[in-house]
């Protein structure tokens, strides 16, 4: 009677202490600055007619404009506006990043559960395994996958989701072995709860500010990563206005002065990967109590 | 100490294994051919049989999956199937390339990024610590492509100072090469930078704050004692980790920066080998950053050892 009173003052005091870190976190202006510049960034993605003064392939100047007064951002080789496109270009990264990171989690999170409370054999050949991955250089295995498996959005979301997962998994295990002992995990196991019941219903609610961190971490290096793969080749093929695409685009360009082309876009993935890191490190500052 | 070298040394052999069974598992993980994906659906079924045939890829799972872990520990890594050269013929020169430019940007960054991260932590919260912290979390978010396009346009583009491209002329001094890698070197220092001053600051923001400092302090030592003998030697270590563990992240930076830059390191030879779908070099380069990244790690870990003989005994046991 009395431990099931404690575990329940415990878990409602807990719950008030997250309510008021997300509180603190809305507070914090590198988090505001960072959650603005990503919601422009997703309007671009979600209406780049709307706000593009011109359509990203088919508008075409006929002249290698410099910026200026009609074409703030300049024009392109082809005289595309440079602007557009890059408004446009936002549209793929937001899709594949998210979607990676979120699935890189989803799997992390259901390891290192499986790590953490069942513990033996299976933690100890898990956690060898997951070691070998952490010394994957990124970037590198991803080509080798395109390579073998073919260049398509499905591979890149695979492969970062992959190497993302032993990460997450990592950080979830040593978290939950955190709670493993403690007394609500004890007494749901004298009720006879299943073990899964145990890891998903009772732990995994209490390991959830990990969890978030980890999330929105992952999120900057998925955008990170897909940007780099993008920039190597393994995003949309040229006409495309992919940021990445872009600038590996028209980086040849570069020596003979015509930077716009190439710098307007890289200016952009810069804007993006900085906004999601000040939210990643807000989130993470409160979190971790730091 | 023996005990704790050998099993390090062990736990490395079997993440070799898995490494190497990772890196076949990417080769062969959808069932079938390997060549017909290489070639594209248009090729001669002819043409097919015969790359599998030069790949090893026509040889029985077993076989190939035998010869895979050998070349991780032979460092053999059978021959480039577009030039018909060893593989370790081109990637350790290559290697030997990019390790030249990561060295170089190591010896801007280091010493740059942990006086920034002691600054910082001596004036934690003020507005300058901010202004490091920030900059350190912004630079670091930034792929090292974005970088290097930015420095090639402003600095050698726009102001003529440092080269474009980075590969000097037959006969170029070690000294005169220099020229050529400043711009590629500060590109990853860019991005390496953040990390290190991060971790830096918080080590000595630690350290700062605890009981032994108090008691240095206490006991009348001048703040420079205090700082040299207490807060710096605890505080270093993480940093030293950090250090040494970012070495293969630094070398994974090193595509964006060598492409940008057109410098034949490791990650232009990589991204040539994409092109021409050239397996054996791929599968050569990932199993060599993955060594260079677990001896560094071991290397980490024997120097943390070595300092401090707490962890040395906790880890034997």
């Amino acid at each position: 009677m009395s431990t099931a009173q404690t575990t329940t003052s415990v878990l409602s005091e807990r719950k008030q202490a997250r309510r008021e870190q997300w509180r603190l976190i809305f507070r914090r202006p590198s988090f505001i600055v960072g959650v603005v510049i990503v919601l422009v960034w997703v309007a671009c993605a979600l209406f780049p007619d709307l706000i593009a003064p011109h359509h990203p392939l088919n508008y075409r100047t006929g002249k290698h404009l410099s910026p200026g007064w009609g074409h703030i951002f300049g024009t392109d080789s082809t005289g595309r506006d440079v602007l557009s496109r890059v408004i446009a270009g936002a549209r793929d990264v937001l899709k594949i990043a998210p979607i990676a990171a979120v699935l890189g989690v989803f799997f992390g999170v259901i390891l290192g559960l499986m790590q953490g409370y069942l513990g033996g054999w299976v933690d100890l050949i898990a956690s060898r395994i997951v070691e070998a991955f952490l010394s994957l250089p990124v970037v590198f295995v991803a080509l080798l996958s395109i390579t073998t498996l073919g260049r398509s959005n499905l591979v890149v979301i695979g492969v970062v989701a992959t190497l993302f997962t032993p990460i997450v998994a990592r950080t979830v295990r040593a978290a939950v072995l955190a709670e493993r002992d403690l007394d609500y995990v004890t007494s749901a196991k004298l009720r006879g709860e299943s073990k899964a019941f145990i890891m998903f219903r009772e732990i995994l609610p209490n390991v959830s500010g990990p969890i978030v961190v980890e999330l929105t971490v992952r999120m900057g290096y998925a955008v990170f990563t897909v940007a780099t793969l993008s920039f190597l080749g393994a995003g949309p093929p040229p006409p495309s206005p992919d940021w990445g695409t872009q600038v590996s685009d028209t980086y040849n360009n570069l020596i003979a002065d015509f930077w716009w082309p190439t710098f307007f876009p890289a200016m952009a993935i810069a804007s993006l990967v900085i906004a999601v890191s000040l939210i990643a490190d807000s989130v993470q500052s409160v979190m971790e109590g730091s | 100490m023996k005990r704790f070298i050998l099993k390090r040394v062990a736990s490395m052999v079997v993440t070799l294994w898995l490494l190497s069974t990772i890196v076949f598992m990417v080769v062969n993980v959808l069932p079938g051919n390997v060549a017909r994906k290489v070639l594209g659906g248009q090729a001669l079924e002819e043409d097919v049989v015969r790359l599998n045939a030069r790949l090893g890829t026509d040889r029985p799972l077993l076989t190939q999956y035998w010869v895979s872990i050998k070349r991780v520990f032979t460092l053999n890594f059978g021959d480039s199937y577009k030039s018909q050269v060893p593989v370790s013929d081109i990637i350790f020169p290559a290697l030997g390339r990019s390790a030249k430019l990561a060295l170089l940007a190591f010896v801007i960054t280091v010493p740059l990024s942990i006086a920034a991260g002691i600054y910082a932590a001596r004036r934690q919260d003020k507005p300058i610590d901010r202004v490091i912290v920030t900059t350190g979390l912004s630079t670091s978010a930034i792929p090292e492509f974005v970088t290097a396009t930015v420095l090639l346009v402003v600095f050698a583009v726009k102001l003529d100072i440092g080269k474009a491209y980075a590969n000097p002329p037959k006969g170029t001094s070690l000294l005169g090469e220099l020229e050529y890698l400043l711009l590629p070197a500060l590109a990853m220092s860019i991005a390496y930078f953040g990390y290190i001053a991060r971790m830096t600051r918080a080590g000595v923001i630690g350290a700062l704050h605890a009981d032994f400092t108090r008691t240095a302090v206490m006991k009348g030592l001048s703040e420079r004692q205090v700082m040299r003998r207490h807060v710096l030697r605890n505080a270093l270590a993480p940093t030293i980790v950090v250090i040494s563990t970012s070495v293969g992240y630094l070398i994974g930076g090193i595509i964006g920066v060598e492409t940008v830059f057109n410098y034949a390191g490791l990650g232009k030879t990589m991204l040539t080998a994409v092109n021409s779908s050239d397996i054996p070099v791929l599968q050569g380069a990932v199993l060599l950053v993955g060594i260079v990244y677990m001896v560094s790690t071991l290397l980490a870990d024997l120097l943390i050892a070595y300092l401090n003989p707490r962890i040395r005994l906790e880890r034997a046991q």
